[in-house]
């Protein structure tokens, strides 16, 4: 178990569930900005990076 | 480096956050929300205001609550939260105004090099992907968290 200390220097924040935000699951709060997304996946795609390949 | 930022509230899923912005302007309310798209684990992150009466929420609102740095330490976090629940996301970016993605791109700048031990970073140029460095004028930002099958 990680101490206080620990999880307050850590990048990953302590993160309090709330079910009143389930609400928002199957709703898109941006669509804009999600639209953009697709436009820019349809024209441009993602960027390439390279699998490390498992040795021997 | 680790900012200040703010406590999260998180859905269930992760997939959606909330905070408070305390400042000059008084407290208001933000949603994080991480969508998936059209292309498989890459999910768009957008945030706005929450409009304590309606409900309703508007990312091209301008708080000037004076945290933006703050605020922006706390959208990081939720990066972190959801990159932890789902590492082969791919997380897509932009500003709501080219004022706004500028504003981003300082960010990621200032904070580049402790970013760059925890993810890989892609600045969308017209139609390209660069990888992210700083001066990068860029439009959007891809971002992916490490793990040990990918490498720049």
């Amino acid at each position: 178990m990680r101490t206080i200390r620990e999880l307050n220097k850590s990048n990953v924040p302590v993160v309090r569930i709330d079910e009143s935000l389930d609400k928002y699951d199957n709703v898109i709060l941006f669509p804009d900005k999600v639209a953009k997304a697709n436009e820019m996946l349809r024209t441009v795609g993602l960027p390439k990076v390279n699998r490390k390949r498992k040795h021997a | 480096m680790k900012l200040d930022r703010y406590e999260l509230k998180a859905g269930k899923n992760l997939t959606v956050f909330e905070f408070i912005s305390d400042g000059p302007r008084g407290q208001i309310s933000k949603l994080i929300q991480f969508t998936p798209t059209n292309y498989k684990d890459l999910y768009n992150l957008a945030f706005g205001d929450k409009h304590t009466e309606t409900g309703q929420i508007d990312d091209s609102v301008i708080s000037n609550n004076g945290d933006s740095e703050r605020v922006l330490a706390t959208v990081v976090a939720t990066v972190y939260a959801f990159t932890d629940k789902y590492p082969e996301a791919w997380i897509y970016a932009t500003g709501s105004t080219k004022a706004r993605t500028r504003l981003y791109r300082m960010g990621i700048s200032k904070y580049l090099e402790d970013a760059k031990k925890d993810f890989v970073i892609f600045g969308q140029v017209h139609n390209e992907w660069e990888a992210f460095v700083v001066g990068l004028d860029c439009e959007a930002f891809v971002v992916k968290r490490k793990n040990r099958k990918f490498e720049l």
